[in-house]
């Protein structure tokens, strides 16, 4: 997938001027895979494996070089009161995350959205909204320049305004007990950095779409209540792809066949030859013609992508919150150094009292 | 920001959220509208109409949208830059020193289509079509604007509101308080812009939202379960007149201009069960833009 950027406007279904029935011979409906490659979340938000990893490199590449300098400034400014040993700490603490830290920390606090997005009982949709605001921010910018704590919330306020489901600030607040200056703060800054693209085509509508058109190629062959429990369990299995970078490299429906295939792969795997090679029994030597034709791909090569898709999805994106406090507290060192100065001056005024007490720095 | 590369040079309109200038783009001279969205008014933050409208723009380019062709953050302010746009089709229908044609009808009829069925490819409802939402590029191109009331097509679950376009333009579902419908509603709105351009004063101009049911039926007749099942079990359908659907001579009297295709396609347009009711597809495929005349070229309109 290389994210090409089509300008040309579309334009068809221009009625032929002669009076004939007939459609002309060059008539094409554009696919919706041809309006999803002029959909923004194509035009922003697709990338290939090498161009995401170049991205998050960037962007905390800038974030890093930015922090050292400040981090030098620092010490030359303080040249003179700083002893060898308080250099020294800060060379060692004060280290700017790396990206793939970076990113570790991200995936944590997505989690968290999805969480308090949930815990609010925001329908499905708006959960996803909010899951893929959050990230898509940060693949702009490092957690170095907005702690992902202070995102948060943002994110899901701006994605239910976004999704039409409009909550005010005040009951906003109330709810998620956080802060009206600092939700509203970060408005703007998110809404640039998402490039004031705000549509989403998330994998759920491909899911209702497979589901219905499942059962009429499998008709009668497939139960319906069974039907309903893969139903759920893809909606879950969708909204945990959204917190992968399958989102990236996928199309909404490639991801619906995934997590349809590690739900019940050989039904899915089923529908799909019936639907590339016919032999369906209830459609007509036309209906089958025009399926065919519509189909750019062939099932092979999808087989290949959806499986690649699907390690992905099942690739865990978990971060253990020891981790996650480590590279906070480096985060949190690097942009104040000075506090790590007094807590060496703590810790070690501690140690003549009492050598035990070795407070636990607070950070989330 | 040092040089400013969008002027706003004067201000042209003021609405209940955005301040609209005209101005230019410095580097190319381009001439542009700028709407400066009035954020320090919501205590919500962003608007939920600069919402949609940002939303909505920034993912249509079509020849028949209004191009949005910057966002930019200045003073707290989010300002959108939008392609210049001289006229609408309101002002051309007033505008009584302004002669037009049915072929010039049928162009405009057909590069509105193209927009209403761009969007609705996109899975995008605009919810507030009428002529002075329908804008005219200075070479003549209909752009359909003003995305505030927009929203994404609902899924089955969705609830929406019925509160929506104009009072004059309102499909008969949204009439009766419908919490869910389709596009439908965005074609019944094109159906009755037709009607208008051809008879050049409003069609169906109910004075409250209440006269409105009655001017509508009574124009085009009340639906029965019969063409619409279950129709009479929308609350208010007990209190209705029952009118008789109009005659096709009453019509061609109404429509003295227009051809038997041509109204063929404003019923298919003002059909009053939504599903049965034209798509944007049928409606472009309709053999009223395949008859002569044929539609004219944009640019030879007349528009000011």
């Amino acid at each position: 997938m290389t994210s090409i950027r089509q300008q040309t406007p579309v334009s068809d279904g221009k009625a032929s001027k002669d009076s004939s029935t007939e459609k002309p011979s060059n008539y094409k409906r554009l696919s919706d895979d041809d309006l999803f490659r002029h959909s923004s979340q194509y035009r922003f938000w697709s990338f290939t494996p090498e161009q995401l990893e170049q991205k998050r490199i960037q962007v905390n590449a800038q974030a890093v070089q930015s922090i050292e300098e400040d981090l030098r400034n620092f010490v030359a400014d303080n040249k003179t009161d700083l002893n060898e040993e308080e250099i020294k700490t800060i060379e060692m603490k004060a280290v700017p995350v790396t990206a793939e830290e970076e990113l570790k920390l991200i995936n944590l606090y997505a989690k968290k959205v999805q969480m308090i997005a949930q815990r609010l009982n925001l329908p499905t949709e708006i959960v996803a909204t909010s899951i893929t605001f959050f990230r898509r921010f940060y693949l702009e910018n490092s957690v170095h320049k907005f702690e992902p704590k202070a995102i948060v919330l943002t994110t899901i306020f701006l994605a239910c305004k976004s999704d039409n489901y409009f909550i005010g600030i005040d009951s906003f607040c109330e709810k998620t007990r956080g802060s009206k200056e600092q939700i509203l703060k970060y408005e703007f800054p998110l809404l640039e950095s998402l490039k004031f693209s705000l549509f989403n085509h998330h994998p759920y509508r491909p899911l209702h779409g497979f589901f219905l058109d499942i059962q009429a190629v499998l008709h009668g062959k497939v139960d319906l209540s069974y039907m309903g429990h893969i139903y759920d369990r893809c909606k879950k299995r969708i909204t945990e792809a959204l917190l992968t970078d399958a989102v990236y490299f996928y199309s909404p429906p490639q991801i619906t066949l995934s997590a349809l295939m590690i739900e019940d792969e050989a039904l899915t795997t089923r529908y799909l030859e019936l639907k590339f090679h016919g032999n369906n029994p209830d459609s007509s030597a036309d209906e089958q013609k025009t399926i065919s034709q519509d189909i750019s791909i062939s099932l092979e090569k999808l087989m290949t992508l959806i499986r690649d898709c699907k390690k992905i999805i099942e690739q865990s994106t978990n971060t253990s919150v020891e981790e996650a406090k480590s590279i906070a507290a480096r985060l949190y060192f690097c942009q104040n150094p000075e506090d790590l100065l007094k807590k060496l001056k703590k810790r070690k005024h501690d140690e003549q009292d009492s050598p035990r007490a070795e407070k636990k720095t607070r950070v989330e | 920001m040092s040089q400013p590369e969008y002027t706003k040079e004067k201000k042209v309109g003021e609405g209940t959220y955005a301040v609209v200038y005209l101005g230019t783009k410095q580097s190319t001279g381009r001439k542009i509208a700028v709407k400066e969205i009035k954020t320090s008014e919501f205590k919500d933050g962003l608007d939920m109409s600069a919402i949609r409208e940002v939303k909505y723009l920034q993912e249509i380019q079509h020849e028949n949208v209004i191009e949005l062709v910057d966002i930019f953050l200045a003073y707290d302010n989010l300002n959108l830059v939008l392609e210049f746009l001289p006229s609408d089709l309101e002002k051309v229908i007033k505008d009584k020193s302004i002669l037009f044609t049915p072929a010039d009808i049928k162009s405009w009829m057909l590069m509105t289509l193209r927009g209403v069925h761009h969007c609705h490819r996109n899975f995008i409802l605009h919810r507030d079509l009428k002529p002075n939402n329908l804008l005219i590029s200075p070479d003549g191109q209909i752009k359909v604007a003003d995305f505030g009331l927009a929203r994404t097509f609902p899924s089955a679950q969705e609830i929406l509101t019925s509160n929506v376009v104009t009072r004059w333009y309102r499909a008969p579902e949204l009439l009766f308080g419908a919490k869910h419908y389709t596009s439908a509603v965005d074609i019944w709105s094109t159906g009755v812009i037709f009607a208008e351009l051809m008879l050049r004063i409003p069609y169906l101009p109910g004075q409250t939202d209440v006269d409105q049911i009655e001017v509508t039926f009574r124009a085009l007749g009340t639906p029965t379960d019969k063409d619409w099942p279950d129709v009479s079990f929308f609350p208010a359908y007990n209190k209705l007149q029952i009118y008789p659907p109009p005659s096709r001579e009453e019509l061609r009297r109404r429509f003295i201009a227009a051809s038997e295709n041509a109204l063929n396609f404003m019923c298919g347009m003002l059909t009053m069960n939504p599903q049965k009711r034209w798509n944007a597809v049928q409606c472009l495929e309709s053999d009223y833009f395949k008859e002569a005349p044929a539609p004219s070229d944009p640019s030879t309109i007349q528009i000011s």
